[in-house]
């Protein structure tokens, strides 16, 4: 047995990856409001639609528009309908827009005792102009917030147009790390090879980019399913996707490779040397082409990366744990592989 | 330094060998014109994006056909011959060598006949002349070293179309978006990045070379 905790740990990290990734509720979210836009010192009804939120449950609700630091405006008559609908006015004041500006966003916040507070940046669209000078309104900013409820529950993070998908980064994300891992174990496996032009570092080098492949191909199709729900397609010539079907090529070009030599010897050293090849090109392939072109994926092109508030701990804890699982997992099923390999080359080409 | 007397004469066989055997390069130079004269007569008016973009299509395909044949023109017996008498690194640097200077020679008239013909969008002429210098010297690196693998396997023509045309794409999509640059087709101030970038892979492939021949050329 103590030579398989790490077959045990790596189960019980994909398991718990599994479980905690899959069963933790989203946090609150407000999806979106209607009207989206007011003018300067109207009197507006705003319908409210949110996430996973218990409005019917709470006692406290309350709602706020946030223009900016220190211009906040609380919402009255608030009209719950469902535990995710509710109806609120707003008396906007005449003036508050920074200073020059004809038009400006507002954050809504909406908070109650048991969901905490949820954000919709950019909820109202203010503006100001003659049809809005108008209107007389006697209404004030209040220049702070009430006291707000934190949500102390475990949640995920919610963000729009994410919403559910967010839980993809602990399968999608580990399996290109787990790949990278592995590859590169695979490519170390290789140079020993060639140092020792032992049999069984060859066997590990081709169980572990077998095994590598196959988290490729999982990455991918991962990718492509979150992709479509975020993204739009399934495919979107994002420069990143199509690099790493390259990067799947080179690695099934090894595969094609391993099969055209006759004897044992020749095939484990030229393979070798491609792998080796085949890992250095890989690098600048996923880290250093994805730079020079926009890319829709986080962190490339300008685009934010995921960490910061996105990545907030509660991820973590399922993220970092994801990826020594899979790791941990890939190294199990190169290991079997290479037991097989172990095996084929005793028993059945010996002679 | 002997590796590098090495290397000379190996480079001079290579160009005398060339040179004798006038078919070779007579049918490269007749395929990289009759390439041109297809590509033009299928699109006749070519945009400059789509220019770029055939131009290193074109490119491409000349290297594949002018290089693999580095390592399968030449019988074992006689490559035997080579080592015993040469260092194995002066071989694949020689090769690389002169396929850089085949592929430069050949480029540089790919484009002479693909701008007399189709035009010559080309504004930013030093940048360009620089992507076809390290895309030559990239793509000659890469497929001398494919063939040199591909030699060694069964088929080995098929083999350096799978195991050399996803190695090149890191090269090749660098070296469009250089020569866009100098197109005009994009405008991007980083362009010095986009070359620097191009010159580290190649310099990764060429140190990757030098270090990995020697397990592949003995048999």
């Amino acid at each position: 047995m103590k030579r398989h905790w790490w077959k045990i740990l790596g189960a019980l990290l994909i398991a718990y990856a599994l479980i905690a990734g899959l069963l933790i509720p989203l946090n609150t979210g407000i999806l979106d409001i209607h009207p989206d836009n007011a003018l300067l010192g109207e009197k507006i009804n705003v319908q409210i639609n949110a996430y996973n939120a218990h409005f019917d449950e709470a006692n406290e609700i309350q709602v706020w528009l946030k223009l900016d630091s220190v211009h906040f405006l609380n919402g009255t008559d608030i009209k719950v309908q469902s535990n995710t609908e509710m109806t609120a006015n707003f008396d906007l004041p005449s003036i508050g827009l920074a200073n020059n500006r004809t038009s400006q966003s507002a954050t809504l916040i909406v908070d109650n005792e048991i969901d905490g507070y949820a954000l919709l940046p950019g909820a109202l669209q203010i503006s100001a102009n003659k049809d809005s000078l108008a209107l007389k309104s006697t209404a004030v900013w209040s220049n702070q917030l009430g006291q707000l409820h934190k949500n102390e529950k475990l949640t995920f993070p919610y963000r729009n147009i994410l919403y559910e998908t967010i839980r993809n980064l602990f399968y999608h994300v580990p399996l290109w790390f787990a790949m990278l891992i592995i590859f590169f174990i695979s490519m170390i496996y290789s140079i020993l090879y060639l140092r020792s032009k032992e049999k069984r570092h060859d066997h590990a080098a081709y169980a572990l980019t077998q095994v590598g492949i196959l988290y490729g191909i999982l990455g991918l199709i991962t990718g492509a399913i979150w992709a479509k729900w975020t993204w739009g397609a399934w495919w979107s010539f994002d420069v990143k996707q199509n690099m790493s079907a390259v990067a799947m090529l080179i690695y099934l070009a090894y595969m094609v490779l391993r099969s055209s030599f006759e004897d044992y010897e020749r095939e484990a050293r030229i393979s070798s040397v491609y792998n080796i090849f085949a890992f250095t090109t890989l690098i600048p392939l996923l880290f250093v082409i994805p730079r020079l072109y926009d890319s829709l994926h986080p962190g490339n092109g300008g685009n934010p990366g995921f960490g910061g508030e996105d990545l907030d701990h509660t991820m973590r804890m399922v993220f970092y744990p994801a990826i020594i699982g899979f790791t941990l997992l890939g190294i199990w099923l190169a290991n079997l592989s290479y037991r097989y390999l172990k095996l084929k080359e005793t028993w059945i080409d010996r002679d | 330094m002997e590796i590098l007397r090495q290397v000379r004469t190996l480079v001079t066989k290579e160009f005398l060998l060339e040179w004798r055997s006038k078919y070779a390069l007579g049918g490269i130079l007749l395929y990289v014109l009759s390439t041109v004269f297809i590509v033009y007569n299928g699109f006749i008016r070519v945009s400059p994006p789509t220019w770029n973009v055939l131009f290193w299509i074109i490119s491409l395909f000349t290297s594949v056909n002018a290089v693999t044949k580095s390592f399968s023109s030449e019988n074992g017996q006689r490559q035997l011959y080579y080592y015993s008498l040469m260092n194995p690194t002066a071989v694949i640097f020689s090769k690389v060598i002169y396929n850089s200077l085949l592929l430069i020679l050949l480029n540089v008239l790919t484009y002479f006949v693909f701008g007399i013909i189709a035009g010559d969008p080309v504004r930013d002429k030093g940048l360009f002349f620089l992507a076809i210098f390290l895309g030559s010297i990239g793509m000659a690196v890469t497929f001398t070293f494919i063939s040199a693998i591909a030699n060694k396997a069964r088929n080995a023509s098929t083999l350096i179309a799978i195991l050399g045309f996803p190695l090149i794409i890191p090269i090749l999509v660098s070296l469009i978006k250089i020569s866009a640059n100098a197109l005009g087709v994009i405008t991007d101030t980083a362009v010095t990045q986009d070359v620097m970038t191009l010159l580290a892979i190649d310099a990764i492939l060429l140190a990757l070379a030098y270090i990995l021949f020697p397990f592949l050329w003995r048999d």
